[in-house]
């Protein structure tokens, strides 16, 4: 239930950026590296890059920006704790001349398989609104982490074998 | 021979050529086998739930080797005196730590025979994971020093008690005491104690490194904290089997 609430809050923050997005004083960019893998799956990583333009004619301060991840498979719609996936969660920039931008990478661990939006939002010191980039989508491929097909002989295979050894050696021995 | 030499050989001898020895290395590999067994349904897991069962196998791995250390241990010296052997032992020109030492030559083959058997397994669940090598790695150089702390520690109550059965028991309760951070989480061990017992408890030490390593992926310079919990409970239980072996009524 909370993570739903939170998927609503964020969605809602998201949908109120864009209506404000003509008088946002900055304007955000988004755009995945081009080596990123084309079908990537869970243990890859992914980089996105985004540049923060002051698109208005006053000077912002105490910019915070920050990457925000999305599950949207039908039925597991819930933002994702970055915890495991990134440890480049936020930048800060104290000042941003009117024109002037900057630029951060976002590198992201494929820990889960599924479809997923990452945002880019930022929080200005004194607008009333989110601003936020645009979404790039992705999806992540499952990998089998535990295969039948490993542990079977080995969890089989081992103790029969030490099971031959034993009856080898106590036969030798009598 | 060097004499340490010649009582390890003969100790890892009857380990290996005994249907007792190789019995405790088939029920290990059971323990083992049906441990991944469970995991097979399990095809869903994330990549850190797969780290997360690296790490449960490491910790599995490191309590059956605390245990097999526990039963040799015990047996050591008080095994020596129920079966009447003990003092031709002693009237060898053999030193207290010399003797320790050689008995400690057996627990370290039955080790060494555990960590490889226990190679397959790793791979076996961890091979499409992250941090296969480290797992591997870190088992040796944190499981080791717990492990022949186990050993030294029953040693050490073997040679006190003179009794198989009662150095055993007080070697499980301990065994029992230390290793279970394996059942009580880390978020059930943030109490001023629980942090106390983390801090000084080498089960633990090797825990929340194979945690730090293999699930954070975190580099040794920040276990070097907790390595040297392990070698200080390796140096404090090697002196106590000394102690003990020096100070033992026969």
């Amino acid at each position: 239930m909370k993570r739903i609430m939170s998927l609503f809050v964020l969605l809602g923050a998201l949908l109120g950026a864009g209506s404000a997005w003509a008088d946002a004083p900055v304007q955000i960019t988004l755009t995945p590296d081009s080596h990123n893998p084309a079908q990537p799956k869970m243990g890859d990583w992914l980089k996105f890059h985004s540049v923060i333009k002051n698109t208005s004619s006053q000077p912002v301060s105490g910019l915070v920006v920050w990457i925000s991840l999305v599950q949207v498979d039908p039925g597991k719609e819930q933002p994702v704790d970055l915890e495991d996936w990134s440890a480049h969660k936020a930048a800060l920039q104290p000042s941003l001349a009117p024109g002037q931008s900057f630029s951060v990478d976002w590198p992201i661990r494929l820990i889960q398989a599924g479809n997923y939006r990452v945002v880019i939002s930022a929080a200005e010191r004194t607008a009333s609104t989110l601003l936020a980039s645009p979404f790039a989508d992705f999806h992540v491929e499952r990998k089998p982490t535990i295969e039948s097909k490993r542990i079977l002989p080995v969890a089989l295979g081992m103790p029969l074998l030490i099971a031959a050894f034993t009856a080898r050696r106590l036969r030798r021995r009598m | 021979m060097n004499p340490i030499i010649l009582i390890a050989s003969k100790e890892s001898g009857e380990l290996l050529g005994s249907g007792r020895g190789l019995g405790w290395l088939l029920a290990l590999s059971v323990i083992l086998s049906v441990l991944a067994l469970l995991l097979v349904s399990n095809t869903e897991l994330s990549l850190l739930d797969n780290a997360q069962v690296v790490y449960m196998v490491m910790g599995t791995i490191t309590a059956l080797g605390g245990l097999l250390a526990l039963v040799l241990g015990s047996d050591a010296i008080a095994g020596e005196k129920e079966r009447g052997t003990l003092i031709p032992l002693l009237l060898t020109p053999l030193t207290t730590t010399q003797m320790v030492l050689g008995k400690m030559g057996g627990q370290v083959v039955a080790w060494v025979l555990m960590y490889a058997l226990s190679l397959p397994y790793l791979w076996a669940v961890g091979s499409s994971g992250q941090n296969l090598v480290q797992a591997i790695a870190y088992l040796a150089l944190f499981g080791t020093p717990v492990v022949l702390g186990f050993g030294f520690y029953a040693i050490g109550l073997s040679a006190r008690f003179g009794n198989v059965r009662t150095a055993l028991l007080a070697a499980l309760i301990t065994l029992m005491l230390l290793a279970s951070p394996l059942l009580i989480g880390p978020s059930l061990r943030q109490s001023t104690l629980g942090k106390l017992f983390d801090m000084v408890n080498p089960f633990s030490a090797a825990l929340n490194t194979f945690d730090s390593v293999v699930i954070d992926s975190q580099p040794f310079s920040m276990q070097l904290g907790r390595f040297s919990v392990t070698l200080i409970w390796l140096a404090l239980t090697l002196w106590f089997a000394r102690r003990s072996a020096q100070a033992m009524e026969i």
